[in-house]
């Protein structure tokens, strides 16, 4: 008796506490789902807005535009100005990701298989460009090259080399996680135990097993130098890439020419390059879990996982 | 650490080869062994050191010996820190960068735990959609901001149309910066914290609703010790890179001209670019103040991840 009536006030405080309790959760589901519509607003206006920025003939006074047209996607695309500025990004940002895997496999790879000393040293270096403002980079290479190379001031090759030094850590970390997840050493080992010297290893053994890195890696520093503006202005100023564009155009304070316009279509296109580029980085590390935040013992996650 | 316990046979491997059992190697084996272990990472070191060191190294020793026309001294210091632009410049950025990575981590924090736990697609919709804007930025976003929010902006537009008197803020002023400074904030925290939000499990919430607990309870002396590191460690992550940049504030300061806010990077730029009193010395400074803010929260930062790692 006693018993049942005990275990009838449970029922009962259950039901009500589930009362309450979906109460709260229906309350907490219209919380969140304004909360993500909020978010859902924020991320996609903006992108909206300079959409229809592009196709608008005149937007300064309604909701909506006067009028749309494609003329600024023509005349934008016809611009021998800004066919070139691409042209020079795009041949910097290859450039630099080249320059980049080739100085940063080999380096990698003798830090795993020889030399451990390597590795806290490109460690230390890497967390340089993570912390320190490009600005305060691009300055001091500024200072610095123009005590040891003032032929090279203002020059693409400089602009390279600086944008390959700010890449430099994308690349390895996306390289020195690969090899740490294909094994390498092993590999290494059972290649040498064969007979192939360490080039050998390294050209026909590792780098097969290490594509996603290396594309990862590639496409990471490319997006890195196409979309950067710090440096190409303080350090590049006599060319033309699309930030440097971009930035004279917003500027230009007068929408007279159509400036805003065109500007619009230019952002567009970077935009879609740099979408591109990291659906293109998501699409090659699918199924790969990410690790912990950038300098928290990457090596270690990577061993780990 | 496992990665050098596995190389740890090779690492001598010029020595072997050059000692061969003696006990003083010669001179050109001992090179020899060197250049065997460092050789293939030369390339890379060079480029950093030219390019990286070099340079940072360069600007402090031009900043203690006043572009190298002083000698050693902090004069060039005293006298730069002393104009009220800079040091309004200096406090406009450390309170800008603050506001911003705190708004991040009010907004992004339940963001990304939310995320953390929905079913797979939808998911994958939201970390694409944070991708994508994480990846808008510079220039383009500036640009955004304007078409956006701007003077003649679209919700601008929308808003006044309304018959609501709204009066968009100025696009140099902290709140114009903010909020477009949020726009790729938001998302890189989001997906910097995202991998830490697992290691609070599921179980825990159900065992501390056995101990009848509340949500509130569990929160306050369960996720909320647990998570704190990383979400600190990421509001450090934010605080460092908003110090530093450049690309939305010049586009978005531009429209001010004159009356737009006076930030670190900026300074630094116009100092490049005009100024007849400093000019190069006074964006040293600046320069080595934002290296110096930037790496102590670098320090930070690693510090509290050491922590924070330690339980995993």
């Amino acid at each position: 008796m006693a018993v049942e009536a005990g275990s009838s006030a449970v029922t009962k405080s259950r039901a009500a506490a589930s009362v309450r309790s979906s109460d709260r959760k229906s309350v907490g589901r219209v919380g969140r789902a304004v909360f993500f519509g909020f978010a859902l607003f924020y991320f996609c206006v903006p992108m909206a807005a300079v959409l229809i920025y592009s196709f608008a003939t005149r937007w300064t006074a309604n909701v909506l535009p006067d009028g749309y047209t494609l003329d600024w996607w023509r005349a934008t695309l016809a611009d021998p100005r800004i066919q070139s500025a691409f042209f020079t990004s795009i041949s910097l940002a290859s450039l630099t990701a080249i320059l980049d895997i080739a100085v940063v496999v080999p380096a990698a790879y003798w830090s795993r298989v020889r030399n451990a000393r390597i590795r806290p040293v490109v460690e230390v270096a890497a967390a340089v460009p993570f912390a320190l403002p490009y600005v305060v980079i691009a300055f001091g290479l500024m200072q610095f090259s123009g005590v040891v190379a003032p032929q090279f001031q203002g020059t693409f090759p400089l602009l390279v080399a600086g944008h390959s030094a700010i890449a430099f850590p994308f690349v390895y970390w996306a390289v020195d996680g690969a090899m740490a997840a294909a094994g390498i050493e092993r590999l290494t080992e059972t290649a040498e135990a064969c007979g192939a010297s360490p080039y050998q290893a390294l050209m026909r053994v590792v780098l097969p097993n290490i594509s996603a890195g290396l594309v990862t890696g590639g496409l990471l520093s490319f997006a890195a130098s196409f979309g950067e503006f710090a440096m190409a202005q303080i350090i590049g100023r006599s060319l033309d890439t699309v930030p440097l564009w971009s930035a004279e155009m917003i500027r230009s304070y007068t929408d007279t020419a159509g400036s805003y316009n065109r500007l619009a279509v230019v952002t567009l296109l970077t935009f879609a390059v740099l979408f591109v580029l990291s659906a293109l980085v998501v699409y090659w590390n699918r199924g790969q879990t990410v690790r912990l935040l950038p300098g928290a013992g990457a090596s270690d996650q990577g061993g780990r996982q | 650490m496992k990665m050098a316990t596995l190389s740890r046979p090779y690492e001598k491997l010029g020595g072997l080869e050059s000692t061969g059992g003696s006990a003083a190697p010669s001179p050109i084996a001992r090179t020899r062994g060197w250049l065997a272990a460092w050789l293939p990472a030369i390339p890379l070191l060079l480029l950093v050191a030219t390019c990286l060191i070099a340079p940072v190294v360069m600007l402090v020793w031009q900043s203690v010996t006043g572009m190298g026309e002083t000698g050693l001294s902090l004069d060039l210091w005293f006298r730069v820190l002393g104009q009220h632009a800079n040091q309004d410049a200096i406090l406009t950025s450390l309170v800008l960068a603050a506001a911003c990575a705190t708004v991040t981590l009010v907004l992004g924090a339940p963001l990304a735990w939310m995320i953390s736990r929905m079913l797979r697609g939808k998911r994958a919709f939201w970390l694409g959609l944070l991708n994508v804007s994480a990846n808008f930025g510079g220039i383009g976003l500036a640009f955004a901001y304007m078409a956006t929010i701007g003077t003649v902006g679209m919700l601008t537009l929308i808003v006044q149309g309304l018959g609501i008197g709204f009066e968009a803020p100025r696009e140099g002023s902290m709140p114009a910066l903010l909020m477009a400074y949020e726009y790729t904030n938001v998302p890189l925290f989001v997906l910097l914290t995202i991998p830490a939000m697992s290691i609070l499990r599921d179980d825990w919430w159900e065992a501390a609703q056995v101990s009848s607990a509340t949500r509130l309870v569990f929160w306050r002396r369960i996720g909320v010790p647990i998570l704190s590191p990383f979400l600190l460690a990421g509001w450090l992550l934010i605080f460092t890179w908003t110090l530093g940049i450049y690309g939305i504030a010049y586009g978005l300061a531009g429209q001010s001209g004159a009356t737009a806010v006076h930030l670190i990077t900026l300074q630094i730029g116009s100092a490049l670019q005009s100024d007849v009193l400093l000019g190069p010395g006074r964006a040293a400074i600046l320069a080595v103040v934002l290296m110096l803010f930037a790496s102590t929260s670098l320090v930070l930062y690693r510090l509290l991840l050491r922590r924070a790692t330690r339980w995993l």
